[in-house]
């Protein structure tokens, strides 16, 4: 019996020693701007990365899930990532903000640590500083030219406006759309700024009612967008024109928000939605959130889906590397997904390739609508935008 | 003079000159230089991560003497001084990156682009006065963000990025980056406190609050009031443009964010909670402020993963801003001289103790 255990425990400690505690972080606005989002993402990362090693997805690996709030603040997010990769030997990194992902590029290209972003904005994998950065889905301007490319089938010569958040995030799409839109035969008659305070949008609406706008595309967050829906919906201008808008806009946060005034609204993502319960992504979304007892507001929103798809690239990645997961095999392991090596896990509509000169992760997207329920139901198949490639080619 | 230059009980000074002279006795010049000694070998000691904020409290401290300029020394209210240190930012990281001139010279162009561009903002203070010169300051905090977040040399309010900088042959890389910084923002800060404390033993600081206290009376004492105001804009924003360079570079690259108006209003609780019209308060207003925001960052985050607030109800978001609200409204109601009057105070104990009358 004493030999049994001596034995038992020589072995469970030898395991123990075998196993490699590697850390998965994540930096974001948990709390702060944009923190409705944020908290969702993180718990999604933090989940899937539980589950992980729950299930021991990486044999002889320990994942230490670590999410930080970085309270949508750039200094924070340096600081975060200082710690990450300078004290806790991060082999990748989870970002979120895209002031904070701009930031950190000549670091991460000094570092060479993969970093996966929640901003889709195509300038984080635009040339310098490119090597190491990546999306895990399509970028905000290719959202926006799909969603041109939907309003030119439907109307040729349709006149659109830009409503965009003032920031990076917001107004970096604008001169894709632009060249989109002249390619397209569109006319984009206004590029308004609007922010997270804009509390009656009347004299906005009404200027793009007067320039005869009647497709609004919105690059924002959900809050201004159901603002604005609410503000179209008094004026009875929800049937005159068309409201849309790229991945930040929609969701169930725009529905709870807006109201039965997000009716219509065109929403171009790249991710399965709750309510696709025949997905298995969205099964396992489902399986994993009610395993960590999180809330039905968290479990339904898409940034829930979007954390655990940066978490399983990542983890993914790792796998790939082998029995010792540093930058450079991270790096190997991203770089592999292609061909019949791409990744699905299915949270997204379709499979992540990345390459050494493709950064852009599950690159199809669709398109959909809001019904009278405030349910998005798709409109379109998952596609990739014809156009993106040629108004914005990548290097 | 005092009856020993080594310690003093009370004032004995008798001539201008002896008022006007940095330190009344050698106890306080050998306890700065024990300060400043202590303080270099801080890096040795301290976490990285702390370090970084050690570093950022030191930039912080730079803007905040400036700000005191302006508003604590001549009352000029200014609501735009992140604005500011965001010119003083983007200067640096043109001249740097366009004209690829070397730190030392890029971040002085940072201060002289933050110094012009706050002598012309200041010009409306000639003719405004309290509230309406702080609206005249915030409404040129949001031209600087709609400027810069249209103008494609300044990648419309995306990121520009800094290279990385060679002192004596050591590059700042990522591992010793907090480790360089500190001890070039170090010296910065002393020599840019010493050269205000020097300034306000001049005509030239002197009428500035003299200007403060009431500009008519000043005007009747022979002093130009719009000369001493746009004097306080001009010296403010160059100390806020040289904050900004240091920042610029010690984040690595230069994005709008870092300099909304959310840092102006930071800047203005760090110079209320520090003490206004004080350079010490300029110290210790960035250093309560940054450590409160740590603090209380932990807190929220803690407070967060509890589950105790029920689905929709952000306690943790409320926190942070509710915290800053409350120390600056405390500060205000009971101690308006901030926390340099408890640096004042502590002093004039130790002057007493012990047993000294």
């Amino acid at each position: 019996m004493k030999k049994t255990l001596i034995l038992s425990a020589l072995v469970s400690l030898s395991f123990a020693a075998a196993q490699k505690t590697v850390t998965l972080p994540w930096s974001g606005a948990i709390t702060g701007p944009t923190s409705d989002a944020g908290a969702s993402y993180a718990a999604g990362v933090e989940d899937y990365c539980k589950y992980a090693n729950a299930q021991k997805m990486l044999p002889g690996v320990t994942l230490n899930c670590v999410t930080r709030d970085d309270q949508y603040n750039n200094a924070n997010t340096q600081r975060n990532f200082e710690d990450f990769v300078g004290n806790l030997n991060a082999p990748v990194f989870l970002g979120y903000a895209t002031g904070g992902a701009l930031q950190l590029k000549s670091v991460i290209q000094e570092t060479k640590i993969p970093t996966l972003t929640a901003s889709y904005h195509i300038g984080i994998i635009d040339a310098p500083d490119n090597t190491y950065t990546f999306l895990p889905v399509s970028s905000y301007s290719e959202n926006i030219v799909a969603l041109l490319e939907y309003i030119a089938k439907k109307e040729r010569g349709a006149k659109v406006a830009l409503i965009v958040n003032p920031s990076p995030f917001g107004r970096d799409p604008v001169v894709d759309a632009r060249k989109a839109a002249d390619r397209l035969g569109l006319k984009i008659t206004d590029v308004q700024e609007v922010g997270g305070n804009n509390l009656d949008n009347t004299a906005l609406l009404k200027r793009l009612e007067s320039q005869g706008a009647k497709y609004i595309i919105n690059q924002n967050t959900a809050g201004p967008v159901a603002n604005i829906l609410k503000d179209a919906k008094r004026l009875g201008l929800l049937g005159k024109m068309q409201f849309m808008g790229a991945h930040y806009t929609g969701g169930e946060d725009l529905t709870k928000l807006a109201g039965d005034a997000a009716k219509d609204f065109i929403w171009a993502t790249s991710y399965y939605l709750y309510d696709e319960g025949n997905q298995p992504g969205i099964q396992l979304v489902k399986k994993i959130g009610a395993q960590y007892k999180r809330g039905g507001d968290t479990i339904r929103s898409v940034h829930y889906t979007s954390g655990m798809l940066a978490a399983a690239i990542a983890i993914e990645a790792m796998k790939r590397a082998g029995n010792n997961p540093d930058a450079a095999g991270v790096y190997k392991g991203l770089i592999s997904m292609n061909g019949s090596k791409s990744f699905n896990p299915g949270f997204a509509v379709g499979p992540v390739t990345f390459s050494a000169k493709d950064h852009i992760g599950a690159e199809s997207l669709r398109l959909l609508q809001a019904d009278a329920t405030g349910n998005f139901k798709p409109i379109t198949g998952a596609q990739r935008s014809a156009l993106f490639q040629l108004v914005h080619p990548m290097k | 003079m005092p009856a020993s230059r080594f310690t003093q009980t009370g004032n004995y000074r008798t001539r201008y000159a002896q008022d006007q002279t940095i330190f009344a006795t050698y106890a306080e010049q050998l306890s700065l230089i024990v300060l400043i000694g202590l303080l270099l070998l801080l890096p040795l000691i301290l976490p990285k991560t702390m370090l970084r904020d050690v570093n950022m409290i030191m930039i912080y401290a730079v803007a905040v003497i400036g700000l005191n300029i302006t508003t604590g020394y001549t009352g000029l209210i200014n609501i735009g001084q992140a604005a500011f240190m965001g010119v003083g930012a983007y200067a640096t990281a043109l001249a740097a990156t366009r004209l690829n001139l070397p730190f030392f010279l890029a971040i002085p162009i940072g201060g002289i682009a933050g110094a012009l561009v706050g002598t012309f903002v200041g010009l409306p203070s000639l003719r405004l006065k309290y509230l309406y010169l702080a609206v005249a300051t915030l409404a040129f905090q949001i031209i600087f963000e709609w400027g810069v977040g249209h103008t494609p040399l300044l990648a419309q309010g995306g990121a520009i990025s800094l290279p990385p900088v060679q002192v004596f042959g050591v590059k700042a890389t990522f591992f010793n980056h907090n480790f360089v910084w500190y001890y070039l923002i170090l010296p910065v800060l002393v020599v840019m406190g010493l050269l205000w404390r020097n300034v306000l033993r001049t005509k030239h600081g002197r009428s500035l609050i003299a200007v403060r206290d009431n500009d008519r009376a000043a005007a009747a004492m022979g002093i130009n009031p719009g000369t001493a105001k746009i004097m306080a804009f001009m010296i403010g924003s160059f100390y806020a443009g040289i904050a900004g360079g240091l920042f610029a570079y010690f984040q690595k690259a230069v994005v709008i964010e870092d300099y909304g108006l959310h840092i102006s209003i930071q800047l203005l609780a760090m110079a209320i909670v520090g003490g206004l019209g004080s350079l010490p308060g300029s110290f210790l207003g960035p250093l309560f402020i940054v450590t409160l925001d740590r603090l209380v960052g932990n807190g929220s985050q803690w407070l967060g993963a509890q589950n105790l607030f029920p689905a929709g109800v952000d306690v943790a978001t409320a926190l942070r801003p509710l915290s800053f609200g409350l120390a600056i409204v405390l500060f205000l109601m009971f101690e308006p001289r901030g926390l340099a009057n408890w640096w004042r105070l502590s002093r004039l104990y130790f002057k007493k103790w012990p047993y000294k009358f």
